[in-house]
């Protein structure tokens, strides 16, 4: 049985759930709202990199999710909850598709064409007449009897799918992902499709991707062509570089203290811009293992100093 | 007929700078291992010094030539200056590290963008024409200025691949980029090479930009389009290729040249796209891809 870390995670959510009902106001609200998504993106991101593999593709997915969320709630009157799970399972359908021809060859080839189906996809919103064009889709809302309870339902499911991903990762599934980063030759060797497993990683990540780019959704009520660029992938990789690549416990952390940081710094009018760029390059120059690995080293140090000055009584 | 012309001519003028731009990309990564996206930065503030230097020099007196090759030069000295700043302080540790280059690279995008944007402002501009007049070639008319810059391209693009395959510098960076342990063996500096690669990739980019200011709009974001094109070009002929840079250049440029005159711009962005997904179905790797 593996160990799940169950205490960290129910006492993660229940801090997480108690911040929801103490920060109500609005603004409060919505910085938990984007901590709570970029989480989750963060995650998605890192999902991928099991397999070694970047997906700058993510922006594109989340798109994918938003928008298919905008068509379902505005023209065809689905459901709040199917709606979101449509999200996911569009997001989740195109990547298959996307990733069973681009992730054979893998490395830069599907780094750099992820980054261009972003592009792509972009253009394809703003020249498509039902998506509203350049202008984007407006009217999303949530259900009304969710009004007050929206950041809670935001939060639990950005929870809920980050909890997902990392059972997976801690499953034996997760040791294949592992295994196909490590060396892909030596896992071909043993009888595993390295291809298809490959594509089942990206598809549990574009799903969890779809669903944020639904939740954004409903959380902002309008969406456009413009908050779906490359940007997006980009932020969500300054969420896990900072963070920590090691554990997901890093993404989740890199996402509140960048997101945190940058209201205060865009308060004091620095360009987002320049403040994320000096984030990523700080952190990937200067602290390689992120946050988390500055944390579990000092842990180390005290308890080695610690160790050592008994040693000495 | 006379159509047809004047969009071969267009493909070619395009094709020259993408040429400029995919070689350089290339080279960096066949060298290196590196996917630097902070690539079309360099090109960028080449452009962006030309199109503020030039009106303020031919204010000051200077004939239009002498001011555009006066500019045009401290342009590609600020691209070799920006590309070793970012060499010296990050790609130098990240050397055969494609994630972790890339993810610096990306940090140097988003920096460079807040600063070029904070210290040139957003607003396009454009430099007074250097040469008058038009010449029409095989009953296509183009405007002098285009020719020249167009040649300009093509002469600085053969110049580089002939470096690349008959100077000294040249055979080492393709052995290098071939097999960098059999070539530290056989004597070449890696280090050494490696960076002068580098330098020389930034100069290129920095000569593109400098070539493109006068006839296209600046702005700080210039280089964010050509660096996906440039990309796409490299991935269709096969990273680290040099004649695969050179025909997915090509490519690229006579897809948008065509499809942008008959279906519009961004019609032609999203053939590219698609076509070469199409493409990577049949050739995983590009055209003369190993790595």
């Amino acid at each position: 049985m593996a160990n799940y870390q169950i205490p960290s995670w129910v006492i993660f959510s229940i801090f997480a759930v108690l911040a929801s009902q103490y920060f109500s106001g609005s603004h409060s609200a919505s910085i938990l709202n984007s901590i709570a998504i970029a989480a989750l993106l963060a995650g998605s991101l890192r999902f991928v990199m099991l397999i070694g593999e970047l997906n700058f593709a993510i922006a594109a997915f989340v798109g994918i999710g938003a928008y298919s969320a905008g068509v379902a709630t505005t023209m065809l009157d689905i459901s709040f909850f199917l709606a979101i799970l449509t999200s996911g399972v569009a997001a989740s359908l195109i990547s298959m598709v996307f990733g069973s021809i681009t992730l054979r060859s893998g490395g830069p080839y599907f780094l750099l064409i992820g980054f261009a189906f972003t592009e792509a996809m972009r253009i394809v919103y703003s020249k498509t007449d039902v998506l509203g064009q350049t202008s984007g889709m407006v009217g999303i809302f949530p259900p009304i009897e969710f009004d007050d309870w929206l950041s809670l339902f935001v939060i639990i499911i950005c929870l809920g799918l980050l909890f997902l991903m990392y059972v997976i990762e801690k499953s034996q599934f997760g040791t294949i992902f592992k295994s196909i980063r490590d060396n892909s030759d030596v896992t071909r060797t043993v009888g595993i499709n390295v291809l298809y497993w490959k594509v089942v990683c990206f598809a549990i990540a574009s799903f969890c991707a779809g669903i944020a780019g639904a939740l954004q959704a409903f959380v902002n009520n309008v969406i456009s062509p413009g908050d779906f660029g490359y940007l997006l992938a980009v932020f969500a990789l300054a969420y896990v570089k900072v963070g920590g690549e090691s554990s997901i416990a890093g993404s989740i952390l890199g996402a509140i203290f960048l997101v945190v940081l940058s209201e205060f710094a865009l308060a004091l009018g620095a360009g987002e811009h320049i403040f994320y760029g000096a984030a990523i390059v700080i952190a990937v120059l200067f602290m390689r293992e992120g946050i988390v690995g500055l944390v579990s080293s000092t842990i180390s140090w005290i308890t080695k100093t610690r160790a050592s000055k008994e040693e000495r009584v | 007929m006379e159509l047809v012309f004047q969009l071969l001519i267009t493909t070619l003028q395009i094709s020259a700078v993408y040429i400029l731009f995919s070689l350089g990309l290339t080279l960096i990564f066949g060298v290196m291992q590196i996917v630097n996206f902070a690539h079309g930065h360099y090109f960028a503030i080449s452009a962006l010094v030309v199109v503020y230097l030039m009106p303020w020099l031919v204010e000051a007196g200077f004939p239009a030539s002498a001011a555009y090759i006066l500019s045009g030069l401290i342009g590609i000295a600020a691209a070799v200056l920006v590309g070793l700043a970012t060499y010296q302080f990050g790609f130098r540790h990240f050397q055969r590290d494609m994630v972790g280059s890339f993810i610096l690279s990306v940090g140097f995008v988003l920096l460079f963008d807040g600063l070029f944007l904070e210290s040139f402002g957003g607003a396009s501009r454009s430099v007074p024409s250097i040469v008058e007049g038009t010449v029409s070639v095989f009953g296509a008319a183009i405007t002098g200025q285009r020719l020249l810059l167009c040649f300009a391209a093509i002469l600085t693009a053969f110049a580089l691949y002939l470096v690349l395959m008959k100077s000294k510098l040249g055979s080492a960076l393709r052995a290098v980029s071939i097999d960098q342990e059999a070539a530290m063996l056989q004597g070449v500096p890696y280090n050494k090479i490696a960076f002068s690669g580098f330098l020389l990739a930034a100069g290129l980019a920095g000569i593109a930009g400098a070539l493109i200011a006068p006839v296209s709009i600046v702005t700080p974001a210039i280089g964010a389009d050509y660096i996906v094109k440039g990309f796409i070009a490299v991935i269709i002929g096969g990273l680290g290729s040099i004649p695969g840079a050179v025909i997915g250049a090509l490519f690229v440029a006579f897809v948008e040249a065509f499809g942008g005159y008959y279906y519009g711009a961004s019609t032609a962005t999203l053939a590219i796209f698609f076509l070469v997904i199409a493409f990577l179905l049949f050739k995983p790797k590009g055209l003369f891809g190993n790595g």
